[in-house]
């Protein structure tokens, strides 16, 4: 009995101090599911030249030496604190994937949903999204919901001025 | 026993070292700048002023509450968050105090000051949260909002199933420290001892359950059992046993939503607890409340403005033990108003409310509300 609880104890304390390795594991799972992949490298999306916040936070998937699709790593505020997530585009710039990496407290935590999530899968560069007209409200969630709309909008219309002016 | 923990130990420091070494490349060191974004103290609060315009009498205008929320996070594991809330104007009460420690994604430990998780205003009890000036009479007769005691428990979601649950181990209202708290007229309200100083003769047990798996809809069932507390078990008389159930949803679609509340409470003894008190407790008590609510304004703009009806139907005297019902306790109680969300976390309301009884031939008391309510 001792030594269970002492082996948990440990296991906690061990598990405690890797939250920046779990954000990189989730990720990396959700990017191999999405592409139904194994193997896969990561680079800039775009040239260095580009040295605006936004420009780091994306990222080409590359597998086989061939780019397959593109990454966004974004953080937004819910309601006290802020969250990372990933959204994921296959070449196309389609949306394929939105995962809540890290979401650090309770109020909100429902947009981690993962039905929810999934209304902005298949959605392109032209598609704007709207609280509680094609996006559904969560009742107890309205900070943290507008919030990763609003990000997602910025992201689409980003990636569209980048496409219109060649850069990827 | 102590080669394992040693080989555990050490398979562990290998396990830590390989993850140090490691290069990172720029995708990890975009993660590790992420999660070293944002710690240390947030503030934030709510509030609400009212004024209540009664058929007969002088009106109340009152500060009914103003709340200062600190949260502060240690590391992205472990935060601390307190209400501190002024009621009236006057007196000072601390609403909320709880340590949470994230043990995984799906799981935090808490302990502290914490909300008893039943019905839906407890919980989200800010003004610009919910529609009438007033919180439903059922969250305040039969739920004592906001309603809080010391404990500890689990808390947690399951993002794949779109649910979120809480258990917690939690001290009670109490019934007699010397005199008898609990009364017909409000339940449990009197009893709540919001921290300060509680008495604790017995552990009650407070869960929920959410699911938001449908698209706008949230759905929720609570279960609350124990006793009250009492500074004397031996005592005949000095306390009641409690099982509470809530069932609750939400709606909301475009420019429409909708909530629901059921909530029942059985109470046992409390035959012997009137007669060793001469007060009048029901041996069950609850109602439910249906609400619909319309925003006339475009969805998109930056304003919002609800106009809302609800229907109320409560009895804390559902059912009597060795006592005669009172019909005025049975409430049953027409809202109908408006919310003008001015912005996001600021609101202006206003409503007219009819208040009947169950008793034969009275007349239902109206009652006029205005109020502004603030939560950032």
């Amino acid at each position: 009995m001792k030594k269970a609880t002492f082996l948990i104890l440990v296991y906690f304390l061990i598990n405690s101090s890797f939250a920046f390795s779990q954000i990189n594991k989730k990720a990396d799972k959700e990017i191999k599911k999405v592409f139904s992949i194994d193997n896969y490298q990561m680079e800039r999306a775009i040239n260095q030249n580009f040295e605006d916040f936004l420009s780091k936070r994306l990222l080409s998937i590359i597998s086989n030496n061939q780019k397959i699709g593109y990454a966004y790593l974004g953080t937004a505020p819910s309601q006290t604190k802020y969250f990372d997530y990933i959204v994921i585009f296959d070449d196309n710039l389609t949306i394929q994937s939105i995962k809540i990496l890290v979401y650090r407290e309770d109020y909100g935590g429902e947009i981690g949903s993962k039905r929810w999530l999934s209304q902005f899968k298949g959605k392109g560069l032209i598609e704007r999204f709207k609280y509680r007209k094609n996006i559904a409200a969560i009742s107890g969630a309205t900070i943290s919901v507008n919030s990763i709309t609003d990000a997602v909008n910025d992201i689409l219309s980003y990636l569209t001025s980048l496409k219109t002016q060649g850069v990827i | 026993m102590k080669k394992t923990i040693l080989t555990f130990l050490t398979l562990t420091f290998t396990f830590i070292s390989a993850q140090e070494s490691q290069q990172l490349n720029s995708y990890q060191q975009q993660f590790l700048n992420l999660s070293k974004l944002e710690s240390g103290l947030t503030i934030g609060g709510y509030g609400e002023v009212t004024y209540n315009n009664y058929d007969s009498g002088p009106s109340e205008l009152d500060v009914q509450r103003l709340v200062v929320l600190f949260a502060y996070k240690f590391d992205d594991r472990v935060s601390f968050i307190t209400e501190v809330e002024y009621e009236h104007v006057k007196e000072v009460y601390i609403e909320q105090a709880w340590l949470n420690y994230a043990l995984t994604d799906n799981t935090n430990l808490r302990a502290g000051l914490l909300l008893v998780p039943m019905g839906i205003v407890n919980e989200y009890h800010e003004p610009t949260t919910f529609n009438g000036v007033e919180r439903p009479t059922i969250d305040n007769k039969i739920v004592p909002t906001t309603w809080r005691e010391i404990g500890m428990g689990i808390s947690g979601r399951f993002n794949n199933l779109n649910m979120r649950y809480q258990a917690y181990i939690m001290n009670g209202p109490l019934s007699y420290d010397g005199v008898h708290k609990l009364k017909g007229t409000n339940g449990l309200r009197s009893g709540r001892q919001k921290g300060a100083e509680s008495v604790g003769s017995d552990a009650n047990l407070a869960t929920r359950l959410d699911y938001y798996g449908i698209l706008g809809l949230k759905v929720g069932l609570s279960y609350y059992t124990g006793k009250t507390q009492t500074i004397d078990t031996s005592l005949i008389g000095s306390q009641v046993g409690l099982n509470m159930f809530g069932l609750d949803a939400r709606y909301v679609k475009n420019n429409f939503s909708a909530r629901y509340q059921y909530i029942n409470a059985n109470l046992s003894d409390t035959k012997q607890y009137n007669s060793s008190s001469g007060k009048d407790l029901g041996s069950q008590m609850g109602g439910y409340y249906i609400e619909a609510a319309y925003n006339v304004l475009p969805i998109g703009a930056r304003q919002r403005l609800d106009l809302f009806l609800r229907y109320e139907d409560l009895n804390q005297h559902k059912a009597v033990d060795g006592i005669k019902k009172n019909l005025a306790f049975h409430r049953k109680e027409w809202t109908f108003g408006a919310s003008y969300h001015l912005s996001k976390g600021s609101v202006f309301k206003m409503d007219y409310q009819s208040k009947g009884t169950a008793i034969n031939n009275s007349d239902a008391k109206g009652q006029f509300n205005m109020g502004v309510g603030i939560f950032f």
